[in-house]
Order: structure tokens, then sequence, then C-alpha cells
């Protein structure tokens, strides 16, 4: 997909920032690193979310066939509802209320949100990648129950929003703030439109099930904490990256990632230590 | 083709100066009298206004070198194993008092007041040494003679005169001088310290926005700035985007403001690169003091100290870019530090952009127009030309395309007059003059 390209492009120069700013003259550049940090975290996202969606979705319809098909209609026009990993799940909270907070929190990069999106997909991918897509297709089927009656929940709600191209216009329409955030993002870095991705946000969600337990256990998303994810997922993401056709910028990302790998850590200890 | 704007009919240039180095602050000293530059390379060089000679009336007011210093040195930090850059990164001018001309100039580390005044005259005729220099022979001295001063060249000395050291761990991006004459605050990325002039080995900490655990950062400050005659009020602003005004009156430990300016974001413009551009390179109140205006990557803002909402008005500079961000983040652009000035009646507001382009904002009028300084357009006695970027469809003549601009020549640090129409304008290692036309 192309929001994954520009995504993993965007990371491969945010990590390449970082590590030049390690050898530029006159030290570490904190506001300038932090501002990296923020766009790497925010590709990362969209990059690893974007992913393990679109594999989820192909493994799942070859299984499901027509019972998706209602499901898959309705997530297009109700794409917040699913978009909470794990709460949306846990809780049947009304949606109005959680959906603000979530944004604020999306937005002011909190621990919780982020992480639990992070971590699900990250520790997803340490696994063997077959494996892992069976298991998140076997949590997808077994949470679509709750993925089909959270949009009929609140069906106007969330078509008030998808008409609604303002959000903020009041409390009911909080719920598309985070969805279309998060596609806006992807709509900018590609520069197009494209309405699929509400249906791969559904089946994040419904994997995170089980990812609950680690999302827990993994710190305050933070600069250095990103790096250690990517310290232990990134060959990971190579991996994947190696079906790709655009060898030349996998082979410059590798390079540079490889060299990431090394300094990353020694890096983290420096910013703390700074 | 022309057009008049009504608060500066036409713009002439005055004077273009080359420095050896990038440029990296610009500033006019209160009367307007003197403008001093600091570069990359430690260097300030000061100009000095001409007197108004009735024998030449056309060289009314230029700007010739009056004095030329090096402020500071690259220095290495041994604990940190890290070098500490030369780079002149703010000057700012203490208000006159006497003959001699006081400023204080920042690297990333150490501020420095440094006293410029002139020599035009020395004494002679000592008894105990010759005009060399030398000691004479005591025994040789058969009459005693009193000192007299005669009149020689005229020099210009500067002399550092306090360093005040040790203070910051992190990069000092800011100074600024109370309107009580007497103190000044140094800022860099999470910390705020209070000086007196006079005192350089205690500094008193008045902001603090570092976390407990580094790990937890998410903001930085950018800028801070005193108010321009309440001594208890500063600002400093955010990488968030968030302007803070604090009271030194309510607490010794600033931490807490009172009063938060921070404008919601715009959810239809989200992007990766929404965090950087909303990031705030420069603040700065207006001589009224009733307004603040502050620069982040794309637009310029004013803010009524009044209302904490939402600004008061809001500039495009150049907002082709949103679509280009992607690539002026590959570039380095996007982390480009714009500056903004008010000019004297804080009616026009002006800030750099690229391709060596420069813009201005009239508040009453509305109106605006983009101008370059460059050589080629900028011939002494030069009329300037408004300059227009075409943003899509058809390219008129005179017109520049998005395409075409070139992002190595930006002009970040500009300078207004504090009561005449004249602006000094940095463009990476020239500096311009402009001036208002005279008849």
């Amino acid at each position: 997909m192309e929001y994954k390209v520009e995504a993993h492009r965007i990371m491969s120069i945010s990590l390449g920032k970082i590590y030049n700013s390690r050898v530029q003259r006159g030290g570490i550049k904190l506001h300038k690193n932090l501002l990296v940090s923020l766009v790497l975290r925010s590709a990362r996202q969209v990059y690893l979310s974007d992913y393990y969606s679109g594999a989820c979705l192909n493994a799942q319809s070859e299984r499901e066939g027509n019972e998706w098909d209602i499901t898959d209609s309705e997530r297009e026009k109700f794409p917040p509802s699913a978009t909470e990993c794990d709460r949306v799940e846990s809780t049947e909270e009304p949606q109005p209320n959680e959906q603000p907070e979530k944004e604020r929190e999306y937005r002011e990069n909190d621990d919780e949100v982020k992480s639990d999106q992070v971590d699900c997909t990250s520790t997803l991918q340490e696994q063997n990648q077959n494996s892992s897509l069976d298991s998140v297709a076997k949590v997808s089927s077994e949470t679509p129950p709750e993925s089909i009656t959270e949009p009929k929940e609140s069906p106007s709600d969330s078509a008030v929003a998808e008409r609604d191209s303002t959000p903020e216009a009041n409390g009911e329409s909080h719920q598309p703030p985070k969805p279309y955030v998060c596609s806006n993002r992807k709509r900018s870095a590609e520069e197009s439109e494209s309405g699929d991705s509400p249906q791969k946000r559904t089946k994040v969600a419904s994997s995170n099930a089980k990812e609950d337990e680690e999302a827990e256990e993994m710190d305050t998303s933070n600069v250095s904490n990103l790096i250690t994810i990517f310290g232990s997922s990134f060959s990971g993401l190579l991996s994947k990256e190696s079906a790709k056709p655009e060898a030349e910028a996998e082979d410059s990302g590798q390079i540079c990632c490889d060299q990431m790998l090394k300094n990353l850590n020694p890096w983290s200890t420096a910013i703390v230590a700074f | 083709e022309r057009y008049k704007i009504d608060f500066l009919v036409y713009i002439k240039a005055l004077l273009c100066s080359v420095a050896a180095d990038i440029i990296s602050t610009v500033e006019f000293n209160s009367t307007g009298e003197l403008l001093a530059t600091g570069d990359k390379g430690g260097r300030v060089v000061v100009f000095q206004r001409e007197q108004e000679s009735k024998n030449q009336p056309h060289r009314r007011g230029e700007y010739n070198v009056y004095s030329t210093f090096q402020s500071h040195e690259p220095e290495f930090d041994y604990l940190k194993s890290l070098e500490i850059e030369e780079k002149i990164n703010k000057i700012r001018w203490l208000p006159q008092q006497n003959a001699a001309y006081f400023l204080l100039s920042t690297n990333d580390k150490t501020v420095k007041l440094w006293k410029i005044s002139e020599r035009d005259k020395r004494p002679e005729g000592y008894n105990l040494k010759d005009e060399d220099g030398r000691i004479r022979d005591p025994t040789t001295i058969t009459a005693l003679r009193v000192p007299v001063l005669r009149p020689m060249d005229l020099m210009v000395e500067a002399t550092p005169r306090r360093v005040f050291s040790n203070a910051h761990t992190y990069h000092i991006n800011s100074i600024s001088v109370n309107s009580d004459y007497e103190t000044f605050m140094s800022t860099d990325d999470l910390r705020i310290n209070l000086w007196n002039l006079e005192i350089t080995n205690r500094s008193f900490n008045i902001v603090d926005i570092k976390p407990v655990n580094m790990e937890e950062l998410t903001e930085v400050i950018t800028a801070a700035e005193f108010h321009p005659y309440q001594c208890n009020t500063f600002v400093y602003s955010s990488s968030k985007g968030s302007i803070r005004l604090c009271d030194m009156r309510a607490s010794a430990l600033c931490d807490n403001h009172s009063k938060f300016f921070e404008e919601p974001e715009d959810p239809s413009n989200r992007s990766f690169f929404s965090e950087i551009i909303s990031s705030i390179s420069d603040v700065k109140f207006s001589h009224s003091g009733r307004y603040l205006m502050t620069r982040d990557y794309l637009t310029v803002k004013v803010w009524d100290l009044n209302m904490e909402s939402k600004p008061l008005e809001t500039y495009q500079v150049h907002d082709y870019l949103r679509s280009k961000l992607c690539s002026l983040y590959e570039n380095d652009c996007i982390f480009d530090k714009f500056e903004c000035v008010w000019n004297g009646s804080d009616s026009v507001i002006m800030t750099g952009s690229y391709n060596n382009f420069f813009r201005m904002f009239d508040r009453n009028t509305k109106r605006d127009v983009t101008l370059e300084a460059s050589r080629e357009n900028s011939k002494p006695r030069a009329i300037l030309k408004p300059r227009k970027v075409c943003v899509g469809g058809k390219r008129r003549k005179d017109e520049i395309s998005v395409d075409s601009l070139d992002f190595s020549k930006k002009i970040l640090h500009t300078a207004w007059h504090p009561s005449e129409n004249i602006i000094a304008v940095a463009a990476t290692n020239n500096l311009y003059i402009f001036q208002d036309k005279v008849n």
C-alpha cells in the first residue's frame, strides 16, 4: 500500500536525522530531536496499523466470505466505533464520552492509547508472521459480534459524524475525530483520498483483545521507549519489506536501520543523561 | 507592476554588507542609532548610523561599521565530550545610560555583557615612561610634567564586562533584558534563569519544565521575552504551539502560568508534520505591551493579552508550502526558525521566508507585500519591487512558481528600527538595510 511506503520512507528519514544529530557539531539538539521523534512515532503507527489491517483483512476474507459483507459496509459507514483497540472491545461505554478524551490523549501522545496500538502491533511482529496472522484471524472471528453491535449501537452518532465534516461540532460527533485524524494523516502523506482505511482500523481493534496484557507491560510511549521498540521489532519490519518491489529503498533503509540498531540504545541512554 | 502600500510607499536599498559568516541574529538598539549583527563564527559587527549632514544630504542616515569583535569562541565540554558552538544565537541591547553602549550576546551556553566605548583622546607626557611605553630610568628624570590628553584617531573598543556561564544544561535560545534595567533572563529548552546584570556567579531559576523522567518529555521552550514595561511579567512559547504568560510576583518558581494562549488545532489540517509546524519559533511583545506576536512555520499570529482562546489575527506567510511539508522535512527546512518583528507603532509586522523573500503585513489595512533581498534587485538607491509567488495555474510574468523557490536562501532574522521605517534583513551572509524613500 502506498501509505506504507510513505510512512516507511518518513521513518527511515527520521531515523537518519536522529543518527546524524549525534555527530553534529554542538551536540544533540533537544528540540529538533523531539520533533523528529514525534514524526517517527506517527509514521510508525500509520505504517504498522495499515500493514497489520491489510494483512488481516486478506486473511479474513478468505475464511469468512459473505458473513463479513455487512460488517464491512457498516464499518465503512461507522469507522470510529472500532478504532479504539482494547477499550472498545472490553467496555461498552458510551462512545461520545470516550472519544474526546481519546482524541486529546491521542494528540498529546498519551501513554495508553498510543502504546497500546503500538504494542499490539509490535509484539505481533515479533512472532512468526504466518502464525500471527492466523491467530489474529481467529481472534477476529471470535469478536465479530462486538464489532458488529458497536456500530449498530450508535448509528446515528456515527452517521452524523460521517456527514459532518467538522467533527468538533458537538459531543455526538466526537466519534470521528480519531479515525479522521488517522486517515487524514495518511491522506496528507498520500495526497490522495482513500476510503478503505476504516475497514483496516476495525481489524486492528479486534485483534487487540489478546494483546491487552502485553500492552500494559510496556512503558509510557516516549522517545527512548520508541527506540527500544524499534530495536526489537525493526528487523521484523524489514523482513516483511523484502516482498516489496522497492528494493533500493529497503536496501538503504536496511543499512540505515542496521546502523540505527547499533546506535539507538546508546542514544536513548544519552538523551536520558542529557 | 508596482503598487503602493500606505505604510511604506517606497523602499530604498541603502547598504549591502557582506559578512564572513552566516548572520545568526540582527538587532537595533533602543534609539536605532546602532545595529548589531552576530554570526555563526561568534563575531559581532555593530553598525552606526551616520549623523545627518547638510553637506551631504543624500547620505542621510546610512549605516557604517562601527565596531567588530569576537564575542564567543568555540569551546569543548570535556565532561560530555561535546563541542559548544560559538554561533551567536541572540543579541540584546541594554538601554543607554552613559556614553558607552552595552549589549548582551549569547551562544548555546554562555551569555556575555559587552561594553562598546569610544576613545578619541590619549594621555601624553608621562614622567616615568616614555612615549613608547618603556620605563624611564628614574635617575635621568630632572623635571616633572603633568600629562595632558591629546586627540587621537577615533578608536572603538569592545570589552567583555561580565560573563554569565554554567547555568544552562541545554541550548540557550533567548535572552531578554528586563525593563527594570537590573535583570535579564536567559532561556534554554527546558529552563529559564533570571540574572542580575551585576552578578555573574548566581542566577535564579524561574521556569523549569524538565520532567522527572526525561523519557516523558513532550514539550520544550522555544523562546521567551519580558514585557516591555511590566518588569514582573514575561512570556515563553513552546514547541507545542502554546504561549504562557507568567507573573514573577506570584511565586519564585513560575511553573504555573497566569495565562495560557493556545489555538485549538484544526483537525482538517492534520498531517505527520502537524506538531512540527505548530512549534513556535519566535515570540515578541508589541511596543505597547498590549499584544503578542508569535511565528510558527507557516503563519504569524497576533494575540491580545486579554484573550487566551485564540489569536486576534493570523497571517499566512507562505501557505503554499503546506503541501510540500514532506520534502521540507527531508531537507530539514521544516525546522527553520523564523523570527518576526513589529514596527515602531505596532501597525506593521514583518517576517522572513524562502528565496530571500520577506513579508510585511499591515494590521490596519490588512494589506501585505512580499519583497526580496538580493543583490540583483537592490542596487543602492533602487526601489524594491513587490514579488509574487504563483501557486498554481498560469504563471504571470515576474511571478515565481513554488517549485522554483530557492530553499537555501532563507531570511530568518530581520529587525525594524524602533521609530523609523528602516529595516535590516539578514540573508545568509549578507545584510541588507532598507529605508523609506526620502524626497
